[in-house]
C-alpha cells in the first residue's frame, strides 16, 4: 500500500501568496503524516538520512507556474532541523536561466543553499547514457555526481501533451533530450525517464506544490483556467503521488465543465506504464491517502482532498 | 582561458569514420583572444521561424518536417531547437552554428559534384530524429544551449568561402532541416557571391518546404537509411515514406542529387534489401543516380553491433551493379576500388578516389575520355 499526504488551507479560499511559513506548516503535517510520525527530525531522516539533498523545481513556465521560492525555502529549513546543512542542500533546474525565470537566487557556491542550472560552468550532463526502455539520455551531473537523494518540487498541472505534469514528467528537466519524449502523449516515456538508474535511486519524495492550479491550458500559465487548491501532495512513491494529483487535476476540470483528459485527447497512459514497470502505485484502490486541512491556529486536522 | 572545442572535422551522419574536436578557434572567423570569446555566445536566437500555423485552440503547429509538431507556449519541438513564445515558433539555432570546418567535397560524400573541390561545412544543433547510429549525436541529439554556438551571420559565411577560395557551402552534420531558416538565408546569399550551396539531409522534410529552398541548393545528398519501414520507425525514429517522397521530389527538382545508404549489420542489411533498394532507385530515379553504401561503425546507441564487414558491402555493390545501377560506391573502406568512378559504357577508370584523396581525374569535361560517354553531375 502506498501514501500520499495531501495538506491544504480550505477549499476556496483566496491563498494567492502561500508564505513561506505556511509552506513549512504543510510541509510538517505532510512529512509526519507520510512518516507516521510525529517527530519531524524523524520524519525527514526516514526518506533523506543525510548527505547531499537536491530540490529538483520546475520552473520552465515562469514564475506563474514554477516551484514557489517560499516552498523551497521552507523545505530547506526543515532539512536544517532535522541535521542536513545548509551547504548539503542544492536547489536545481535544467539552465540557471529556468531558476531565475522562477525567482529563484542563482548561487553555485557555498555558504548556503545552492540554486544550480545543470547548464553551469563544470556541470552538465552525464558522460554515459542511462537507458530504460525506448529512453536513452544523458542524466544532469547534479543528479548522478554532486546529489546522495533528491526532492521532486514540481507543481502540479495540466499539461497540453502529457495531460498531467507532475512529478514524474519534471525529470524530463533532469536528462539532455526531454524534446524526444512527448510523442503518444509521452507515454511510455515519463515512465521510464523516472525509471532510469539515477533518478529512480535517488528520488525519494515527491512534493507537488498544487496551491494554485492549472487544471487546464498549461504547462504555460493561463489564468482561464486557475483555481485555489491550496495544497501540498507529498509521497515517497512518484507514480501514486501523481496519480491523485490527476484526480485533483480531474476534480477541478469537471466542476469547470471541462471534458476528462482522455476524452480531450490527452490521456495520462503513462501512471499506468510507470505501475507496470515497477515504479509505485498507479491502482488508487493501493494507494492510501492521508488528507488534513491546515485551520487557522496552524495546524493541520483531518479532512477531504477534495 | 582555454579555448573551447569547436571544430569538428567530422563527417556527415552516415559517413564519418571518427570525430575530431579539435581545440582550435576557426581561423576563417578572424581575431583570437578576447576576439574569440566574443565570438561564442550563450544566448540563442529568437528569429520567428518559417512553416508554421497557429492552432485555433492555441499553440502551434510546425511544418517543416512530417513530424508536424503541436507545440504550446514555453515548449519546443522534436527537433529542440524550436521553441513556441506567445504562439510565435522561434528557431534557436539562426546564426548559431556548433560546428563549422573546412572538408572535401567527397566527405560529404559528393562523387559527381565538382570532385576535388571542398566545401565550408556547418551545423547547428538538433535534429528531427533520433538514429541509434547517429556518428554526430553529442550535436544532433543535443539542445541548442547544450552546445558550444558562435555567432556567424549568414552573410559572413560567403565571404569566409571567397576568403579561403571555398566554393561550396554544405549544410551538414546534423540535420539542416532543423536550421532551415539559417540554411536558406546563407544559400541565398551565397548564391549571390556565386557559392553553391549543397544540403546533406536524411530528407525528412515537408514537400513546401523543400520546394521553395531547392532554387537555393545546387546538389543535395539524401541519407536513404533503409527502404523498409520498420527500420525508420524503429532505428530512426522516422518515417520512410516522406523520406522517399523528398527523394523523388529532389530528382524531379534537377538538382544534382546522390544517396548514402548505411549498412548497419543484421538490421538493414539482407540481400533482399540491396535488390528493393536498387529496384527503388531505378524506378524512380533512374539508374545514373549514384549510391553510396557507407560502412558501420559501432556508436551512440548500437556499440553492441560489429562494424559492417567487407563482404556486405560487397556483396550491396554487386547487386545493385546488376541491377543496372551505374554508379554505386563503397564508403569508409578507403582504398577499396569501389571508390572510385569507372565508365558505366567501357569499364574505364574515371576518377580515382582513396578516402577523401582523388589521385586522378580523367574526365573530359563531363565525358568519359575514352568512349565520350557523358558521365551525369557537375564537373
Amino acid at each position: 500500500m502506498s501514501k500520499v499526504a495531501i495538506v491544504r488551507f480550505p477549499p476556496g479560499e483566496n491563498r494567492q501568496k502561500v508564505d513561506k511559513n505556511d509552506y513549512r506548516n504543510m510541509l510538517q503535517a505532510g512529512l509526519m503524516a507520510l512518516a507516521g510520525t510525529l517527530n519531524l527530525k524523524a520524519a525527514i531522516s526516514k526518506y533523506l538520512p543525510g548527505g547531499v539533498v537536491g530540490m529538483k523545481t520546475n520552473c520552465l513556465a515562469r514564475k506563474f507556474n514554477s516551484t514557489p521560492l517560499p516552498l523551497a525555502e521552507a523545505l530547506a529549513d526543515l532539512l536544517v532541523l532535522s541535521g542536513i546543512s545548509n551547504e548539503n542542500i542544492i536547489v536545481w533546474e535544467r539552465t540557471n536561466q529556468e531558476l531565475e525565470w522562477g525567482g529563484f537566487p542563482v548561487s553555485q557556491t557555498a555558504p548556503g543553499v545552492r540554486y544550480i542550472g545543470t547548464d553551469s560552468p563544470g556541470i552538465g550532463y552525464s558522460n554515459d547514457f542511462y537507458s530504460s526502455g525506448p529512453v536513452n539520455s544523458l542524466v544532469s551531473r547534479i543528479l548522478t555526481e554532486m546529489l546522495t537523494y533528491n526532492i521532486n518540487l514540481p507543481v502540479l498541472k495540466d499539461h497540453s501533451v502529457a495531460g498531467l505534469s507532475g512529478g514524474m514528467k519534471n525529470m524530463y528537466g533532469g536528462i539532455n533530450n526531454p524534446n524526444k519524449y512527448h510523442d503518444n502523449n509521452c507515454d511510455p516515456f515519463v515512465a521510464h525517464v523516472s525509471n532510469l538508474e539515477p533518478i529512480k535511486k535517488k528520488n525519494r519524495l515527491t512534493i507537488l506544490d498544487a496551491v494554485r492550479l492549472q487544471y487546464n491550458g498549461g504547462p504555460g500559465y493561463n489564468s482561464r483556467y486557475v483555481t485555489a487548491y491550496n495544497g501540498l501532495i507529498i509521497s515517497d512513491d512518484p507514480v501514486a503521488a501523481d496519480r491523485i494529483g490527476l484526480e485533483i487535476l480531474e476534480h477541478f476540470r469537471k466542476i469547470n465543465n471541462l471534458p476528462t483528459l482522455e476524452k480531450a485527447g490527452r490521456p495520462v497512459r503513462y501512471l499506468k506504464t510507470a505501475e507496470e514497470i515497477g515504479l509505485g502505485t498507479s491502482s488508487l484502490n493501493k494507494i492510501e491517502i492521508l488528507a488534513f486541512i491546515m485551520d487557522n491556529s496552524g495546524k493541520a486536522v483531518k479532512g477531504d482532498y477534495i | 582561458m582555454e579555448r573551447r572545442i569547436f571544430l569538428r572535422c567530422i563527417g556527415c551522419g552516415a559517413v564519418a569514420m571518427a570525430a575530431v574536436n579539435a581545440k582550435i578557434w576557426p581561423d576563417f572567423l578572424g581575431g583570437s583572444g578576447p576576439a574569440y570569446a566574443a565570438g561564442y555566445t550563450k544566448a540563442l536566437s529568437s528569429k520567428e521561424a518559417r512553416y508554421y500555423k497557429k492552432l485555433p485552440e492555441g499553440g502551434i503547429e510546425c511544418g517543416i518536417c512530417p513530424r508536424h509538431c503541436r507545440v504550446t507556449d514555453l515548449e519546443r519541438g522534436y527537433c529542440g531547437t524550436r521553441e513556441n513564445h506567445g504562439d510565435v515558433y522561434q528557431t534557436l539555432v539562426y546564426g548559431l552554428p556548433c560546428a563549422a570546418n573546412i572538408d572535401p567535397i567527397e566527405k560529404k560524400p559528393l562523387f559527381h559534384f565538382y570532385p576535388g573541390t571542398s566545401a565550408f561545412s556547418l551545423a547547428t544543433a538538433g535534429c528531427n530524429v533520433n538514429c541509434k547510429f547517429c556518428q554526430n549525436w553529442d550535436i544532433s541529439q543535443s539542445r541548442p544551449e547544450q552546445t558550444d554556438n558562435m555567432e556567424l551571420a549568414p552573410s559572413r559565411v560567403p565571404q569566409i568561402c571567397i576568403e579561403r577560395n571555398v566554393p561550396t557551402i554544405a549544410y551538414t552534420y546534423s540535420e539542416p532541416t532543423i536550421f532551415y531558416e539559417y540554411m536558406y538565408d546563407i544559400a541565398e546569399a551565397g548564391h549571390k557571391n556565386s557559392i553553391r550551396s549543397v544540403m546533406i539531409t536524411g530528407g525528412y522534410i515537408e514537400s513546401e518546404p523543400l520546394k521553395n529552398l531547392l532554387p537555393m541548393l545546387d546538389a543535395v545528398k539524401v541519407d536513404l537509411k533503409a527502404i523498409r519501414p520498420e527500420y525508420y520507425k524503429n532505428i530512426v525514429n522516422g518515417e520512410l515514406k516522406p523520406v522517399l517522397d523528398a527523394i523523388v521530389q529532389i530528382k524531379n527538382s534537377g538538382k544534382w542529387l546522390e544517396l548514402v545508404y548505411l549498412i548497419v549489420p543484421t538490421l538493414n542489411d539482407t540481400e533482399a534489401e540491396f535488390k528493393e533498394l536498387a529496384q527503388w532507385i531505378k524506378t524512380n530515379l533512374g539508374t545514373d543516380t549514384p549510391l553510396h553504401f557507407s560502412r558501420f561503425y559501432p556508436q551512440y546507441l548500437l556499440k553492441n553491433l560489429p562494424p559492417t564487414p567487407q563482404a556486405t558491402l560487397e556483396t550491396a555493390h554487386s547487386i545493385c551493379k546488376d541491377a543496372g545501377l551505374e554508379y554505386v560506391y563503397l564508403g569508409n573502406l578507403p582504398g577499396h576500388p569501389a571508390e572510385s568512378t569507372f565508365c558505366p559504357q567501357c569499364g574505364k577508370i574515371l576518377i580515382e578516389r582513396r578516402g577523401y584523396k582523388i589521385y586522378q581525374n580523367l574526365l573530359k569535361g563531363n565525358r568519359c575520355y575514352n568512349c565520350n560517354h557523358i558521365i551525369p553531375g557537375l564537373f
